[in-house]
């Protein structure tokens, strides 16, 4: 029973990481565009305004539910419930440190990439079931941008797999670092195996993942539905999209769900191309810095580092960009990055038969 | 009962009692929504079967592309057409559902022979097999023996579907085309 009751624990363990980030990272993004905008943001509740959203979610917590009258009421229900839990279902493959992962499994990449689609559906369920014509025209620019965005990201994910050669995301932390069970070479020549560090790194084994890792991070703003791809909520013509008429817990559970796929997408990312849970820093002659930052309390520390400053620099290109118009953004989506993923694809085929099998 | 065994049941039950309202419903949109459920619980039913590459393989097409699909199709089609779906008489044995309704229960009693006929637990190639310890294991890696079927044994075959899938998405692009002024 024990082995059951450690399943709860890891689960529960997940949600309060995903609530927690999402508090930390709604005042991070609003001091962020208070810097960039010049302004001071929240200021009023404790000191510098930390308390905030503890505030906020607190007035969410005690709101009404509101079903609009003509609403689809089982699915405007269900709506938020399946957005959270696609999100939330994610979380699971990804590895936090070596030996650390809630679910190891040998397809983990696929799986991250499966369930992540199921997130599509719960908004179109959300527009659909609110019967209102923003909600719907919101929740279909969503879905449409969404499926779009999957096939850049499904290639140069394909591509940085190609040069893992696994699906299984804890091997291919492995295989980033100085625990790698099979040769790593910087820059396709130079064995690294022992020096580990940055220049084990996939972005640095096959330097074309470098264009590859910003397709990814491209179109995982578009994913996550961010600036400057947020023409699903873009209030100045749709109000508030999808989830213009959630109140409460349900509202809270869209917003916990996007603050979540950013950290989802942001690890994804970091553990295809930026070595996951493995240390920048490398052995030099006799000072062992991999070594000594290597270990399961480091792995945490490096993946929440790396990811936290991906997460940054999406709220940075949210405030500093302006959104797309919907004809740009399919013409980036069809005609710059998929030509370039597919071009990362092949780079990556030549890498492998040509630079590594000789 | 084993809690694999529990999950199993309530798996298959899920998928059989949301397929079944997804047939029965007036509702159209939320029968596909409910489709869903069936998909996801079918998912499930591969995963047992040892074939979680397939579920998920199942997962991304059908909810991340079918459905979505099928729900912008609704979307998209005119509240008339609609309107005349449902002036098709409902009777069981009306002239609209009868050949439907032939070939279901010819099929279901097809696969209710098979099932009571063939004992499986016995059959040639499944103890041939076991005597010579070809099986997948759970703990098997199972996703490099579909790559390397595919690329070897299989590879006609994937290959015939990308160029068929090649066509569909250049005569797909050739439709959604501007049409040249006249």
């Amino acid at each position: 029973m024990n082995f059951y009751l450690i399943y709860f624990l890891v689960a529960i363990a997940i949600f309060g990481f995903i609530a927690t980030f999402s508090l930390v990272s709604v005042y991070a993004e609003r001091k962020i565009s208070a810097f960039i905008q010049d302004r001071l943001g929240p200021m009023e509740v404790g000191k510098y305004g930390w308390l905030q959203t503890a505030a906020d979610i607190l007035k969410l917590i005690q709101k009404e539910y509101i079903v609009p009258a003509l609403a689809d009421k089982v699915l405007f229900t269900i709506a938020p419930v399946i957005i959270f839990v696609a999100v939330y279902l994610g979380f699971v493959a990804l590895p936090w440190a070596p030996s650390l992962v809630p679910a190891s499994m040998n397809i983990g990449v696929f799986y991250v990439f499966a369930i992540i689609s199921v997130e599509a559906v719960g908004i179109l369920m959300a527009g659909w079931g609110s019967n209102n014509k923003y909600s719907l025209l919101g929740a279909v620019r969503s879905v449409a941008q969404m499926v779009s965005y999957e096939i850049p990201i499904g290639f140069v994910i394909i591509s940085a797999v190609m040069i893992s050669q696994s699906l299984d995301l804890q091997v291919i932390n492995y295989n980033q670092g100085i625990l790698a069970t099979q040769e790593i070479k910087f820059l396709g020549f130079l064995n690294v195996n022992h020096i580990g560090g940055v220049l084990a790194w996939n972005v640095f084994k096959a330097p074309h993942l470098l264009v590859a890792y910003v397709i990814y991070f491209i179109a995982s703003l578009a994913e996550c539905n961010r600036a400057p791809f947020d023409l699903p909520e873009a209030e100045s013509e749709l109000i508030g999209g999808f989830h213009t008429e959630y109140t409460g817990l349900r509202f809270a559970f869209i917003f916990l769900a996007e603050y979540a796929m950013m950290f989802l997408v942001a690890m994804l990312g970091v553990t295809l191309f930026l070595g996951g849970w493995n240390t920048p820093l490398p052995n030099i002659g006799s000072l062992h810095l991999a070594d000594y930052t290597t270990g399961t309390f480091w792995g945490i520390f490096w993946v929440m580092a790396k990811c936290l400053l991906v997460v940054a620099a999406q709220m940075w290109i949210r405030w500093t960009l302006p959104r797309l118009r919907v004809d740009q953004l399919m013409t980036l989506c069809w005609k710059v990055l998929t030509p370039l993923a597919f071009a990362c694809l092949v780079v990556s085929g030549l890498w492998r038969l040509i630079l590594l099998s000789a | 009962m084993g809690i694999e065994q529990v999950i199993f049941y309530v798996l298959a039950f899920i998928a059989l009692a949301s397929g079944a309202y997804v047939v029965l419903s007036r509702h159209l949109v939320r029968s596909v929504f409910m489709f869903f459920v069936t998909l996801f619980s079918v998912a499930g039913l591969y995963v047992f079967a040892l074939a979680d590459f397939v579920a998920l393989t199942q997962v991304v097409i059908y909810v991340g592309g079918v459905l979505v699909l099928l729900l912008f199709a609704f979307l998209l089609s005119s509240k008339e057409s609609l309107e005349g779906m449902e002036k098709i008489p409902s009777g069981l044995l009306s002239a609209n559902r009868l050949p439907a309704a032939l070939i279901a229960i010819a099929f279901m009693f097809l696969l209710g022979y098979v099932l009571f006929q063939i004992d499986f637990e016995n059959l040639d190639w499944i103890t041939s097999a076991k005597a010579n310890g070809n099986m997948i294991l759970v703990s098997d890696n199972t996703i490099r023996n579909i790559g390397i079927n595919l690329m070897s044994k299989y590879l006609l075959p994937l290959e015939m579907i990308s160029i068929l899938l090649m066509m569909v998405l250049v005569g797909a692009a050739n439709i959604a085309r501007r049409q040249p002024k006249v």
